[in-house]
C-alpha cells in the first residue's frame, strides 16, 4: 500500500463515522476500526522490506518553492510508530465503542480520533520537514476537539484551551526551529537533513535551531516546565486519554527527538537541555503522581514521568541509551494504554476514580484486577515484565553518566524517581483493588463485558510475553529502529531478562524495595504533601493567560474601540506617516508621458465631483442628502472610467453604484434622518487635518502612476499582446479576468459568496436575539407614506424585467470581446430582480423565488470549479483554458470558449451573493401581516372585481 | 440622399436642444414644485428624444445601418421618466401635502400617498 495512502486513509475514513451515526453507533464505530485497520495492515505489509533495513519512499511535489512536498518515507521508527499508532488506535476504537454512553455524541468521536489519528500517521511518516510540522500543528487542533469533546463540562474545555495554547506555541517555536534546520541543512527533506550531522552542529545557528526545536518537543510531550497541561488533559473520556497519553500525541514529541537524533544529538548542549529537563521531568511527575488521588490524574502524572525518562535516555546521546529509549517506548504504549483503559473501567463501574473511595475491587471486578495488576507491576519495573527490562537499561546507561563531572547526580536522582514510580504502581493496585470490599462506592462494579477489557487485555498479553520473551518478540524490532534512530548500524545485544548481577539490579531492588516503603507510610506523607504549599501550575497559566489577555485586550480598545472614526484616523496617520517616509528616502522617476488637454466636458465632469464631494462634507448631517450626493460622486466616476477608456470599468462602476444605493437606501431605512452633531472642534481639526492629507497623498500617488511609469516594467504590454492570441478575446479585461488570473477570480468569488453567507448568518443570529422585538415594535419617527407600492412602479418593473435581463445576457456574451462579462451581467441580473422587491413588496418577490440564493452561490462556485478542472482531462493545470471557432453554415464564424462557461459561474455567483446580501438586510423590516397577496396596493381593477361580486351576492 | 438625411438631423438635433433648453428654463423659473416637475420631463422626453432619432437617421444616413440602441434607449426613457415624476410628486404630497389644498380626486379614495397607512397594510421591503 503507498504511503500516501496509508496517511490519507484516516482523514478519508474520518468522513464516514460522521455520516454513519446515522445508521447507528454499530456502523459507526465499525467504519473507524476497518479504516484504522486497512491503514494498519497497510504498514505490516511493509514490515517485512523495512525490517530488512529498506526505507520505504512516497514523494509528490506539493509547492517546491517552498520547499514544501508530499514526500513520505517509513523507515523503522516511523513503522514502529505508526504500528503504536494505528494498532493502539483499533485498540481504542473497540473500547470507546463501550465506554462512550448513550448521550456521547459518537460521530464526532470518531471523526475526531481519525482526524488525530492521520495526522499522528501524517507526522512519522513524513520524509519533508515543513509537511511533517503541519501535520503537528493538526494534531494539536484535533487533540483540542478531542480534549474538549466533553464541551459541557468546564474542566475539559478549559483543558482542552491550556493543551493547545501550550501545544500550539510550541508549534510555532517549531516552525522557526525547523525552518533554521532546513536552512543550514540546505534542504527540507529529512533523508537529507539526517545526513548532516556536522554542517548542522557546525552552524552557528545550531544552538537556536537546537532550543527552537527543543520547546516545540518539549511542549509536545509536556516536559518540565511545560508538564502541567497533560494532567488537565485527563479531563477528556478515558479513551482519549489513553489513546493520547500513551501511544501518540505526547510522544509526538519523543518521535521527533528521535527522528533528529542523529543531526542534533551529542553535543553538550543537547546532553544539558535534554538530559536535564528529562531528569528533572522523570522525578517531578513521579513525586507528584504518588499523591494523586484520581486515578487519571496518577497515570497522568506518571505519564509524565516516563516520558522525562525517554527524553532523558535520548538526552545522554549515547547509542545503548537510544536503544533502551526505544525499548522503553513500546514498552510504555503497552502498560500505559491498558492502565488508563483499566482506569476508565472503574471510572465507569464504579462511578468515581477517586482512590480515597475506592478500595476492595479485587473481588468484586477479578478481571480488571488482575490486567490492572499486570500492567501496574510492569510500569514498577518488576520482572518478568517488560517494564522492568526497558527500565534496567535505562539504570544502566544512567549509572555510567555523569552530569558536570559528578558520578552521583544522575544515577541518585533516577533512583529516586524509579523509588517513586514504585510507589504509585504500588498504589494504584494497593488502594484500588486491595482491602477489604466497602459498601459506600457511587455504584456498586462489576467487571464489564469483554468490549471493555479485551483491549487492555491483548495489551497486557504483549506486557508479559514481552517481559518473558524480549529477544524472540521484541528484539529484530528493537534493533531496525534503534538503528534507524542512531541512523548506524549497531552492533546490538540481545534483549534478556537477566542481565547478572550489576548496579542497575541493585538500584532496581533500591526503588522496589523504597517504593513499598513509602506506601505504607502513604498516609501521614500525605497529610504533610497537602498541608504543604506548592505552586499550582493551572493557577500560575491562568494569571498568565489572564494577564496576556488584558495586555492585548488593552492595546486593542486603545486603538479599535469600535469608533469607526478613531480607526480610520490612526490608519490614515500610519499611512501618511508611512508614505512621508517613502517619500523622502525614495526616489521618482519623473513624469515621462505628457498631461491630456483639459477640455471642456471632463472640466464640468470634475466640477461636479469636487462640488459635490464638498457638499457632502458640508450636508453630511442630513443623511438622505449624502447618500444622493454620493451618488453624483459614483456617476462621475464611472463616466470618468469611461473617458480613460475603461468601458468595463465604467460598466461595474454603474451597476455597483446602484446596488450600493439600495443597500444604503435599506440602512437609512432604520436610521434616524440625521446625524447628530457630537464631534468637538479639535476632532473635527484633526480629521479635517488627517483626511486632507491621506486624500492629497492619494490623488499624488495617482498623478505620479498616470503622468510617470512604473520602477518596473507594466505587464499590460503582455496581457495586450496575448489577450487574442492565448485566451482567444479581444476584450483584455475579460480576459484577464476569465483566464490569465482566473484562479484569483475563481478566489473572489468563493470570498464573495462567503461574505454573503456571512451576512445571512449575522442576520439570522440577529433575528434570534430581542433585536427583533425591538424592530418589530420599531414606531418609525415620520409618517409613513401610502401606497408603498404604487401600480405605475409594479406595472414598469415587470415590462422591465425581461428587458433587464436579455440586457445581462447580451452583456454577459458579448463580455469576451468587448465591454461587458459575468461580473457586470450578473449586477445587471441582480439589479433587474432587486426592482420586483423594490416595487411589488418582499412578501410578493420572495414567494416567486423558486431557488434558494445560497444554493446559486453554491452553483455559481461549482460550475466555475467544474470548468477550471475541466483542463485537467487534458492533462493541463486547473483553469487553463480552451477556445475554438466553429463556422454554421449559413451564419457568422462563432467562437466558443472555456472561459465562457467559467463566466457563467461568477455570473451565478454575483447574481446570488448580491441578491443574499440585500435579501438578508430587508429581513429586518420585516413585520408580520404586512404581506398582502397583491402586488400594488391600490388597483381600480380589483375594486370592480370585488364590486362586481358584491353585486352578485 | 446622405444630405437629405444630414438636413433630417440636424432638423431633430435643434429640436432636441429646443426642449432641453425649455426644460432647463422651466426647471428654473417655474415657482411651485408641482409646476416645475412639468419641465425635466419635458426635457428627457422630447429633448433626449430628438437627439436619438438625429442618432438614428445618422447611424442610417451616413454609417448605412439601422442602429436599434435608440430605440431601445427611448423605450427606457419613456417607461422610467413618468415613474420618476410620480415619484417625486409622490414625495413631493408626503412631504407639504398640508401646505396646500389638494383637488378632489373625485372618488370615494383620498389621494395615495396620504391614504391611511394602518388602514392599508404597509409593506415594506
Amino acid at each position: 500500500m503507498s504511503l500516501f495512502l496509508i496517511a490519507a486513509l484516516p482523514f478519508l475514513g474520518a468522513v464516514f463515522p460522521a455520516l454513519l451515526i446515522r445508521a447507528g453507533r454499530n456502523a459507526c464505530s465499525w467504519s473507524a476500526g476497518l479504516t484504522t485497520a486497512l491503514a494498519l495492515v497497510g504498514v505490516l505489509l511493509h514490515a517485512p522490506a523495512v525490517m530488512r533495513g529498506e526505507v520505504i519512499q512516497a514523494r509528490a511535489d506539493w509547492l517546491p518553492g517552498l520547499g514544501l512536498n508530499a514526500n513520505f518515507f517509513m523507515d523503522g521508527l516511523g513503522m514502529l510508530f505508526a504500528i503504536l499508532i494505528l494498532g493502539i488506535g483499533l485498540l481504542i476504537i473497540i473500547y470507546a465503542r463501550n465506554y462512550l454512553s448513550r448521550e456521547d455524541p459518537m460521530g464526532n468521536f470518531y471523526a475526531y480520533l481519525l482526524l488525530f489519528q492521520g495526522a499522528m500517521v501524517g507526522i512519522v511518516l513524513s520524509d519533508n520537514i515543513l509537511l511533517l510540522v503541519i501535520f503537528w500543528e493538526l494534531t494539536s487542533l484535533s487533540s483540542f476537539l478531542l480534549i474538549g469533546y466533553w464541551r459541557h463540562l468546564p474542566e475539559g474545555r478549559q483543558g482542552a484551551r491550556m493543551a493547545l495554547a501550550v501545544t500550539g506555541a510550541g508549534g510555532l517555536a517549531l516552525i522557526g526551529g525547523v525552518l533554521l534546520l532546513g536552512h543550514i541543512a540546505g534542504s527540507y527533506d529529512l533523508t537529507v537533513i539526517l545526513q548532516q550531522k556536522d554542517v548542522v552542529q557546525e552552524s552557528p545557528l545550531y544552538l537556536t535551531a537546537l532550543i527552537l526545536i527543543l520547546l516545540g518537543c518539549f511542549t509536545k510531550s509536556a516536559q518540565f516546565p511545560f508538564h502541567f497541561w497533560l494532567p488537565h488533559a485527563m479531563a477528556a473520556p478515558t479513551p482519549v486519554s489513553a489513546y493520547l497519553h500513551s501511544a501518540t500525541m505526547v510522544k509526538a514529541g519523543l518521535f521527533l527527538m528521535a527522528r533528529l537524533w542523529p543531526v542534533l544529538a551529542g553535543t553538550p548542549e543537547w546532553f544539558y537541555i535534554v538530559a536535564t529537563a528529562g531528569l528533572i521531568t522523570m522525578v517531578l511527575g513521579a513525586v507528584i503522581a504518588l499523591f494523586k488521588d484520581d486515578l487519571k490524574a496518577l497515570l497522568a502524572f506518571s505519564t509524565v514521568s516516563h516520558l522525562g525518562l525517554i527524553t532523558m535516555l535520548l538526552g545522554f546521546g549515547t547509542t545503548a541509551a537510544a536503544t533502551a529509549a526505544v525499548f522503553h517506548i513500546i514498552n510504555h504504549a503497552t502498560f500505559k494504554a491498558a492502565l488508563f483503559m483499566t482506569a476508565g473501567i472503574v471510572d465507569h463501574e464504579a462511578h468515581t476514580r477517586d482512590i480515597k473511595r475506592l478500595g476492595g475491587l479485587r473481588k468484586l471486578m477479578p478481571v480488571t484486577f488482575l490486567l490492572a495488576t499486570l500492567a501496574a507491576l510492569s510500569m514498577a519495573g518488576i520482572p518478568p515484565l517488560n517494564g522492568f527490562l526497558s527500565k534496567e537499561m535505562m539504570l544502566e546507561e544512567a549509572s555510567h553518566t555523569y552530569w558536570l563531572d559528578n558520578h552521583w547526580l544522575i544515577p541518585v536522582m533516577v533512583t529516586i524517581g524509579a523509588l517513586f514510580s514504585a510507589a504509585y504502581s504500588f498504589r494504584y493496585v494497593v488502594h484500588t483493588f486491595l482491602g477489604p470490599v466497602r459498601d459506600d462506592y457511587p455504584h456498586r462494579p462489576h467487571d464489564p463485558g469483554a468490549g471493555m477489557w479485551l483491549s487492555p487485555a491483548i495489551l497486557v498479553a504483549l506486557v508479559v510475553a514481552i517481559g518473558l520473551f524480549p529477544q524472540a518478540i521484541a528484539g529484530p524490532l528493537v534493533h531496525t529502529v534503534a538503528d534507524a534512530v542512531t541512523g548506524q548500524q549497531l552492533d546490538h545485544h540481545k534483549l534478556k531478562l537477566w542481565h547478572g548481577v550489576t548496579p542497575a539490579l541493585y538500584m532496581s531492588a533500591i526503588a522496589v524495595i523504597g517504593g513499598a516503603i513509602l506506601l505504607a507510610m502513604h498516609r501521614p506523607m500525605d497529610r504533610a504533601w497537602i498541608a504543604a504549599p506548592r505552586p499550582e501550575a493551572k493557577a500560575i497559566f491562568d494569571r498568565l493567560v489572564g494577564a496576556l489577555t488584558a495586555l492585548c485586550r488593552g492595546v486593542t480598545d486603545r486603538l479599535h474601540d469600535g469608533a469607526l472614526g478613531r480607526y480610520a484616523a490612526i490608519f490614515l496617520a500610519v499611512m501618511l506617516v508611512l508614505g512621508g517616509y517613502a517619500y523622502a528616502t525614495g526616489t521618482t522617476i519623473g513624469a515621462t508621458r505628457s498631461g491630456m488637454p483639459v477640455t471642456l466636458l471632463p472640466l464640468i465632469g470634475w466640477i461636479c465631483l469636487i462640488g459635490s464631494t464638498i457638499c457632502v462634507v458640508w450636508f453630511h448631517r442630513n443623511r438622505l442628502l449624502t447618500l444622493v450626493l454620493i451618488g453624483v460622486v459614483g456617476l462621475v466616476v464611472s463616466l470618468s472610467f469611461n473617458y480613460f477608456s475603461a468601458p468595463d470599468l465604467a460598466l461595474t462602476q454603474l451597476s455597483v453604484e446602484v446596488v450600493t444605493i439600495i443597500l444604503m437606501l435599506l440602512a437609512l431605512n432604520f436610521m434616524p434622518k440625521t446625524t447628530p452633531a457630537e464631534s468637538s472642534g479639535g476632532r473635527k481639526l484633526r480629521d479635517a487635518v488627517l483626511s486632507v492629507g491621506g486624500g492629497l497623498g492619494v490623488g499624488g500617488l495617482i498623478y505620479a502612476l498616470l503622468r510617470g511609469d512604473s520602477a518596473f516594467p507594466s505587464i499590460s504590454a503582455f496581457h495586450l499582446e496575448n489577450s487574442y492570441k492565448g485566451g482567444g478575446g479581444d476584450n483584455v479585461v475579460n480576459v484577464i479576468l476569465v483566464d490569465f488570473r482566473g484562479f484569483d477570480t475563481f478566489g473572489e468569488i468563493i470570498v464573495l459568496g462567503i461574505a454573503a453567507v456571512v451576512i445571512y448568518a449575522i442576520t439570522e443570529a440577529v433575528m434570534q436575539t430581542g433585536v427583533r422585538a425591538k424592530l418589530l415594535n420599531r414606531v418609525p419617527d415620520q409618517p409613513v407614506a401610502g401606497d408603498a407600492h404604487p401600480m405605475m412602479m409594479v406595472v414598469v418593473t415587470r415590462v422591465m424585467m425581461p428587458v433587464a435581463l436579455m440586457v445581462a445576457a447580451y452583456i454577459f456574451f458579448r463580455g469576451h470581446n468587448q465591454p461587458g462579462g459575468g461580473f457586470i451581467a450578473g449586477l445587471i441580473a441582480a439589479i433587474a430582480i432587486i426592482m420586483q422587491y423594490m416595487a411589488s413588496g418582499y412578501g410578493w418577490a420572495t414567494e416567486r423565488q423558486r431557488y434558494p440564493y445560497h444554493a446559486i452561490i453554491g452553483s455559481g462556485v461549482l460550475v466555475a470549479a467544474a470548468t477550471g478542472m475541466g483542463a485537467w482531462l487534458n492533462d493541463l493545470p486547473f483553469l487553463t483554458s480552451a477556445f475554438g471557432y466553429i463556422y454554421p453554415p449559413g451564419l457568422e464564424k462563432f467562437e466558443w470558449a472555456t472561459a465562457a462557461l467559467f463566466d457563467l459561474g461568477v455570473f451565478l455567483a454575483v447574481v446570488g451573493a448580491v441578491l443574499l446580501a440585500l435579501d438578508s438586510l430587508s429581513r429586518y423590516a420585516w413585520k408580520p401581516h404586512t404581506d398582502t397577496p397583491y402586488p400594488m396596493d391600490i388597483n381600480p381593477a380589483r375594486d370592480e372585481a370585488l364590486a362586481e361580486e358584491g353585486r352578485k351576492a | 440622399m446622405e444630405q437629405i438625411f444630414d438636413i433630417l438631423a440636424a432638423i431633430f438635433l435643434v429640436i432636441g436642444g429646443f426642449f432641453g433648453f425649455v426644460g432647463s428654463f422651466g426647471l428654473l423659473k417655474l415657482g411651485d414644485p408641482m409646476s416645475r416637475l412639468h419641465a425635466p420631463t419635458k426635457a428627457t422626453t422630447l429633448g433626449v428624444g430628438g437627439v436619438l432619432i438625429a442618432s438614428l437617421l445618422h447611424s442610417f444616413g451616413a454609417e448605412g445601418y439601422v442602429s436599434v440602441h435608440e430605440l431601445l434607449i427611448t423605450l427606457f426613457l419613456f417607461l422610467t421618466a413618468p415613474i420618476t415624476a410620480l415619484f417625486i410628486a409622490k414625495a413631493h404630497i408626503h412631504r407639504h401635502g398640508d401646505d396646500y389644498e389638494l383637488p378632489p380626486t373625485g372618488g370615494d379614495a383620498s389621494w395615495a400617498v396620504l391614504s391611511d397607512s394602518e388602514e392599508e397594510p404597509v409593506k415594506t421591503d
